[in-house]
């Protein structure tokens, strides 16, 4: 006797819905990313205490050297002289006398170089400053 | 005659379309860089010709930074200590006090993390009168400190 054959399903993977899939990550991705106007490597110092810094702050980075690299929050930043911080701070104040201004320095860098960033920030009538801190482990 | 014409089913071909949306997402997540947006809010004082000290600033805790090897020291009113005991010492002023000021006074050497923790440690301690003066100010000042 002749058993006929099951009809054999034919197997594949559904792979229609993979694009969608890959769009929304896709999306999401651009979502999340923040176009950094500073990309200065620095070992930033510790805190437990971080509050969210305003995205379109000007930055201004001190690395461990002294060395200062200086954006108003829509150009890259570049280097800049230390005696120059005062009338950079002051072109961004004068459009803005509200302008929050992130201290990015080096924990390691010598109080005295964000010393001077502070004063001439300060003569600026810069008001608003924040300074960038990692995450603080407890314990 | 019968001419039997085989129909072919109208398709776009999208068995691609997945290749090419994780190539972008390779590419967004390459290019991106993970940015730090979190710190620790200060206020600077205006800057008005008038530099005289605050009224306050006799009465002011005074946290003075100095740099020690790759460490530093904490003299809180010329006491020396550790950096977990400043909240305790200022909890019971602050509580008779709340708008009891502040002043951080980093030595010019010292390391920029050093003044970072005092600076965490004040603020976890809520003191809402803190004071970093810069070195003009402070010579503006005199001999309070």
């Amino acid at each position: 006797m002749n058993i006929r054959k099951p009809k054999r399903a034919e197997s594949y993977i559904p792979t229609a819905s993979m694009a969608d899939i890959a769009f929304l990550l896709i999306v999401f991705f651009m979502v999340t990313t923040t176009i950094t106007v500073d990309r200065t490597r620095v070992a930033l110092p510790t805190s437990l205490e971080r509050t969210e810094v305003p995205k379109d702050a000007a930055v201004i980075s001190v690395e461990e050297g002294g060395v200062v690299h200086f954006s108003d929050g829509e150009e890259q930043s570049r280097v800049i002289n230390m005696g120059d911080v005062l009338p950079a701070a002051a072109f961004v104040i004068e459009k803005n006398s509200l302008k929050w201004f992130v201290i990015k320095a080096d924990g390691n860098a010598e109080y005295q170089h964000i010393d001077r960033v502070m004063e001439q920030l300060r003569q600026a009538n810069v008001r608003n400053i924040a300074m960038l801190t990692g995450q603080e482990s407890v314990g | 005659m019968k001419v039997s014409k085989k129909k072919t089913e109208p398709e776009i071909p999208t068995a691609s379309m997945a290749d090419i949306a994780f190539l972008l997402i390779v590419f967004f997540m390459i290019t991106s860089v993970f940015s730090v947006t979190r710190g620790m809010e200060f206020q600077l004082p205006p800057n008005d010709k008038n530099d005289a000290p605050p009224d306050t600033a006799e009465e002011a805790i005074h946290v003075h930074v100095i740099p020690a090897g790759a460490d530093c020291i904490f003299e809180v009113d010329k006491q020396q200590m550790e950096l977990a005991d400043i909240q305790i010492y200022i909890e019971p002023k602050l509580a008779r006090n709340p708008n009891k000021f502040v002043i951080i006074d980093p030595d010019p050497d010292a390391p920029y993390r050093c003044m970072v923790d005092a600076f965490d440690e004040l603020k976890q301690a809520q003191v809402k009168n803190i004071s970093i003066p810069t070195t003009a100010e402070k010579a503006a000042w005199g001999g309070v400190l």
